[in-house]
């Protein structure tokens, strides 16, 4: 089994105007753009900015240097930093465990109780997360997947545990078919654990399509909020990828137009799979969006990073606290999934929307 | 009355029955995929899924001909209680499956008129599966259809229906996406539109002319879009001071709305933290 490179092919017209987003990493670009809006309208523009180079207030990232049942020690980007363990403190390193149960090293990412408190409440390691279309199976617990021209290939190894619970969500772990599942982050490849949906039993190129929208796209909009792993991104980047970039500018990278292997055949490229399962409004790298959790009610004004064309494959829904009102509306940074108060092994959490902010 | 209405159950479940029969044949042929129609389906394993749907298909599509051909007088009698029986099981079942679908898979439609019904199984699907197992029921051993006595009877006939269908519409969630399909035409949030239309549209607008005189090039350097409006930004020079012209155009063929605006840039390439009164000016047209 092998991993292949992304491809990209820039619209030749419009390439000096592209939205790249792979350079979403650098968001002066793109807050300039909320700046012009801002200013064209009549609005204040001095809000603006403040979503790209606002810190994370719950959320910490790092590695773990050391861990005791009463103190975690985490090296971050602002060096090590010392936080005292509650007696409720929950961890999680492939489930649940007791947080002395982390390793050294291990890559966490914590959420405080309350905004800027030492004391920690959640605690993730080494937690993964694969999206996209099974397009090679080796064996009973291989599998190659596509998460999209803007993200490449991973290779998940279902754990032996795991299997039973994996296959009743997943029954078709085939070529062609959706895969989205949680687990460790190993060198080269995620070991699942956790089936973050139910598989939908289309194949991933024929979504069904999602009903009209009378009149104009509900604003704020009802959905679900997802999370993926920050790749190319600054790890503790806030915002989102979100399904329906405007495809005139926002250079649609594309698999490539001859299968150089067998499971090039089964890529999907969700841009050629029509609206996908939500009608959503196009925007591009760099809208600002407020989202808030709908279970527990946190919300945050986050830019659009990134292109997460691959949620459009999946029409299911979030049953975190009730049924969402539709599918996926917005692909979370890991940071800001967490800083909204959602828990990673859970996989999503209802979510409203509001465009513009 | 009643008795009459009684009589009118069987057409109206047939043609229901044919209609959920059609719209999922329709799905599968327009998605070229047996899976799309799965619907309650998925509750089962999925080996028994094709089959469980396509005996469904079949269930629905020989009710609804068995009801429309023991309806008259040639093949009333046992026949037609046995297959009105046999409706009202089906709807029972349907019942105790969408209540099921309700319970373990809350974001599955019931996929009971094909695309129409995406929406999660609620209340009111299951409310109309017994409303028509209780129709049907009632219809066991009713005599076959005649025309009425009288146009006064037709009416009254008419007007029960007219009711009934109301009722069925209310606990129907695809009346509202068949309301949306009749009146259909794509917010501007949804509609495509290439740049070079927008270009197009700003160049021959006046506000391009006021502003002209200004843009050091007629190359944009940034466009994109947000919703309805397409922002299309052109360097300038205004006194000697380089400036930005921001345009919004709103996304619609013929006449678009334009609003621009002019923002001082400082010397290494960055928008002021603020832009003062005298460095922005702002005008909607």
């Amino acid at each position: 089994m092998q991993s292949h490179g992304r491809q990209v092919r820039h619209s030749s017209e419009f390439t000096r105007w592209c939205d790249d987003v792979a350079d979403s990493a650098s968001p002066a670009r793109f807050a300039r753009r909320s700046r012009l809006k801002a200013a064209v309208f009549g609005q204040d523009g001095d809000g603006v900015t403040d979503a790209f180079s606002s810190a994370l207030v719950y959320t910490v990232i790092g590695k773990v240097l050391d861990v005791s049942p009463h103190v975690l020690v985490l090296e971050t980007d602002t060096g090590e930093q010392r936080f005292p363990l509650a007696a409720t403190a929950k961890a999680w390193r492939g489930g649940p465990v007791t947080p002395a149960a982390l390793r050294q090293g291990d890559h966490a990412i914590v959420r405080r109780n309350r905004p800027g408190s030492p004391t920690v409440e959640r605690i993730w390691a080494e937690i993964g997360r694969v999206t996209g279309t099974v397009i090679e199976r080796n064996g009973p617990a291989t599998l190659l997947v596509d998460e999209g021209p803007a993200k490449g290939r991973r290779i998940v190894i279902i754990s032996a545990s795991a299997a039973g619970r994996i296959e009743v969500r997943f029954p078709r772990l085939e070529p062609g078919y959706l895969i989205d599942v949680i687990g460790l982050r190993h060198d080269g490849f995620l070991e699942a654990l956790i089936p973050a949906t139910a598989q939908p039993p289309y194949r991933a190129g024929r979504p069904p399509t999602p009903p009209l929208v009378n009149g104009h796209v509900p604003d704020p909009l009802s959905g679900t909020a997802v999370w993926h792993e920050p790749g190319e991104e600054p790890v503790g980047m806030l915002g989102l990828a979100y399904p329906a970039l405007d495809p005139e500018t926002s250079c649609e990278r594309v698999a490539p137009a001859l299968a150089t292997c067998d499971g090039d055949l089964h890529a999907v490229d969700p841009h050629a799979a029509g609206p996908g399962c939500v009608r959503l409004p196009y925007l591009s790298v760099g809208s600002l969006l407020q989202l808030q959790n709908d279970c527990s009610t946190r919300s945050r004004q986050l830019p659009v990073t990134g292109c997460g064309a691959t949620a459009r494959l999946f029409c299911d829904r979030c049953v975190s606290c009730g049924t969402s009102q539709r599918g996926r509306i917005a692909d979370l940074t890991m940071a800001a999934f967490v800083e909204l108060g959602g828990n990673l092994d859970e996989g999503c959490f209802n979510a409203t929307m509001t465009i513009g902010g | 009355m009643l008795l009459g209405l009684r009589d009118l159950q069987v057409p109206l479940l047939a043609v229901l029955l044919l209609g959920g029969c059609a719209t999922k044949g329709w799905r599968v042929v327009r998605t070229r995929s047996l899976a799309s129609a799965m619907g309650p389906a998925g509750l089962f394993p999925w080996r028994l899924r094709r089959p469980i749907m396509i005996a469904m298909c079949v269930v629905e599509f020989g009710l609804g001909l068995a009801l429309l051909a023991t309806a008259g007088p040639a093949l009333s009698g046992a026949l037609a209680t046995v297959i009105r029986a046999s409706t009202a099981l089906f709807f029972l079942i349907a019942v105790g499956i969408l209540y099921e679908v309700r319970l373990h898979r809350p974001e599955a439609g019931c996929g009971c008129f094909g695309e129409l019904s995406d929406t999660p199984v609620g209340v009111r699907a299951i409310a109309r599966a017994g409303m028509l197992c209780i129709a049907v029921a009632g219809a066991i051993g009713a005599p076959p259809l005649r025309m009425p006595a009288s146009s006064g009877q037709a009416a009254g006939l008419l007007g029960a229906l007219a009711a009934e269908l109301t009722l069925l519409a209310v606990v129907s969630p695809e009346i509202g996406s068949i309301m949306v399909r009749l009146g259909y035409s794509e917010p501007c949030e949804l509609r495509r539109l290439p740049v070079l239309r927008t270009l197009a549209s700003l160049r021959s607008s006046t506000q391009w002319r006021r502003y002209a005189g200004q843009l050091a090039s007629f190359t944009p350097v940034d466009v994109w879009r947000e919703g309805c409006w397409r922002f299309v930004v052109y360097p300038g020079l205004v006194a000697g001071r380089r400036v930005e012209v921001v345009y919004a155009v709103y996304l619609q063929a013929r006449r678009p709305p334009i609003r621009v605006a002019v923002l001082e840039v400082a010397s290494d390439g960055s928008l002021p933290p603020r832009p003062s009164s005298s460095s922005l000016e702002s005008a909607a047209f």
